[in-house]
């Protein structure tokens, strides 16, 4: 296999910021600045800003762009208007998972798609192959467009202090478009780390001057820069899923506990014989969350045994540094994904006892 | 970075002090500070057999776990408990609160073997 390593259009920023990279993918990121335990700590009480801009854009405009999304994607468009986003997982014929994106109707003709950097090439060409000849257009804006996440509780006074602009009527997955200093900003009420927060899409030329000026707008109020060590533990203490990890093409919605991202009464999407089959007779098997009951922490890849019959792997695991526990996610028969199952994970050949519980594993205090 | 001189070191980031035929074994600065926020210890069955080179202990940081090798072979006969509660002592005081175990020295020859800090400090320096 070879590697092509790609680096964020901000990497000699970041090296500066004292990051110490590592792999993602094909990517070389910053894993972390001062410590993953600091960085998820400053997430979860102030604010951190992540430096995103690996991920995908996608544009689909046309008169037929909704209808066509309605086929894509196994969500109801008319959930959307204009300012209003939505999650959804993005299935293949056969009901497995080829993404997971967030569409945004930004005019009724025109929708943004954000999408895993992994996965750029992989959806563009799925969702072309499907697209209706001549009506709908598709563009890979993933190079002339960079994304940040500022995220935590004090991400609002921040954003609003640098965009002086009123935010706390913009309601989570809503977003608007700002007119600033670095251009027609994009910015939305969401993210990946069970925190309040924003996603700000610049133009790639004004993304380096955007960071900085968020890194001043937010230092005196705790703001510190992420890496992806940190986002990977916060989301996974908000119960996340990776994709890639936690779900491929082979993974469906039901099994991924992702129904909720489903509109079942809707017939006519991609994927439907699969995901209404296992909606009315149960999955095979399903994603837990686990925490352990023993000493010792959960890596991908770890097997999952009861009574020692394997039952799966984990698929995600490691330390949880808001709740100081070792948590994970894994596949198991359906029969053992009751909350309360006493599992055991096999680390490094010891049987290590853990427990199901119920997902998300964190949940923010809401003000 | 500190590079204690009355310590040995081996080319796996262990340090050694030696007390008569006793070896308190930890890991350097230069590794605590490479794996970043440890988290979590696993330490050696007291009384096992620790052979020089082969991993006896495990040191985890947020993301990944590492192998601790022993440095010299013989009985681990102390392991420091109070990191099993509190492994952050490894990043904060690695070569006092932070040791791992401690082995009763089977062949003195083996500590001739491990490096001074000068050689280490050379050995840590070129790789980075």
């Amino acid at each position: 296999m070879t590697t092509v390593v790609k680096r964020l259009p901000l990497h000699e920023l970041h090296a500066k910021a004292g990051g110490h990279f590592g792999a993602f993918g094909d990517w070389e990121v910053p894993l972390y600045f001062t410590s993953i335990l600091d960085e998820h700590e400053a997430v979860r009480t102030q604010a951190g800003i992540f430096d995103i801009s690996h991920m995908g854009e996608f544009f689909v405009s046309g008169k037929a762009a909704k209808g066509f999304l309605d086929f894509l994607l196994p969500r109801k468009m008319e959930r959307l208007q204009d300012g209003k986003a939505l999650y959804a997982p993005l299935l293949n014929e056969e009901g497995g998972i080829v993404d997971d994106l967030i569409v945004y109707q930004l005019s009724p003709e025109r929708f943004l798609l954000i999408v895993n950097a992994a996965n750029i090439e992989k959806d563009f060409e799925f969702i072309r192959h499907h697209l209706p000849t001549g009506s709908v257009e598709l563009e890979n804006a993933s190079e002339r467009k960079s994304l940040f996440a500022l995220q935590g509780p004090r991400s609002l006074e921040i954003a609003e202090a640098l965009f002086r602009c009123d935010f706390k009527s913009l309601g989570y997955y809503h977003f608007l478009t700002l007119k600033t200093d670095w251009g027609e900003l994009f910015c939305s009420r969401t993210g990946y780390t069970g925190e309040d927060g924003f996603e700000i899409m610049p133009d790639a030329p004004q993304a380096a001057s955007l960071w900085e000026a968020i890194f001043s707008a937010g230092k005196a109020k705790g703001l510190k820069p992420i890496g992806f060590g940190a986002r990977d533990t916060l989301r996974l203490e908000a119960g996340m899923l990776l994709y890639g990890q936690d779900m491929d093409d082979t993974t469906s919605p039901v099994e991924a506990g992702l129904a909720w991202a489903v509109d079942f009464d809707k017939k006519n999407f991609l994927g439907w014989p699969r995901v209404h089959e296992e909606k009315e007779k149960g999955p095979a098997r399903k994603l837990v969350g686990f925490e352990m009951t023993e000493r010792g922490i959960p890596r991908h890849g770890f097997q999952m045994e009861k009574a020692g019959k394997a039952l799966g792997p984990v698929t995600s695991g490691g330390p949880a540094p808001t709740l100081k526990k070792n948590i994970g996610l894994g596949y198991v028969p359906a029969a053992e994904a009751k909350v309360g199952n006493e599992l055991e994970i096999v680390i490094r050949n010891q049987k290590v006892k853990a427990k199901v519980v119920p997902l998300p594993f964190y949940k923010r205090k809401r003000s | 970075m500190n590079f204690p001189a009355e310590l040995r070191y081996s080319q796996t980031h262990e340090w050694a002090r030696r007390d008569g035929n006793r070896v308190r074994v930890g890991i350097t600065e230069y590794a605590q500070h490479e794996i970043s926020d440890v988290v979590y210890v696993e330490l050696p069955k007291p009384n096992g057999a620790a052979e020089k080179g082969k991993g006896v202990a495990v040191v985890e940081s947020v993301k990944a776990a590492f192998d601790i090798y022993a440095p010299v072979s013989g009985e681990v006969v102390l392991t420091n408990r109070e990191l099993e509660s509190n492994p952050a002592l490894v990043n904060q005081d690695p070569y006092g609160r932070g040791w791992f175990f401690e082995i009763e020295l089977k062949n003195p020859s083996e500590w001739e073997t491990l490096l001074s800090a000068e050689q280490y400090q050379a050995q840590c320096t070129t790789t980075h």
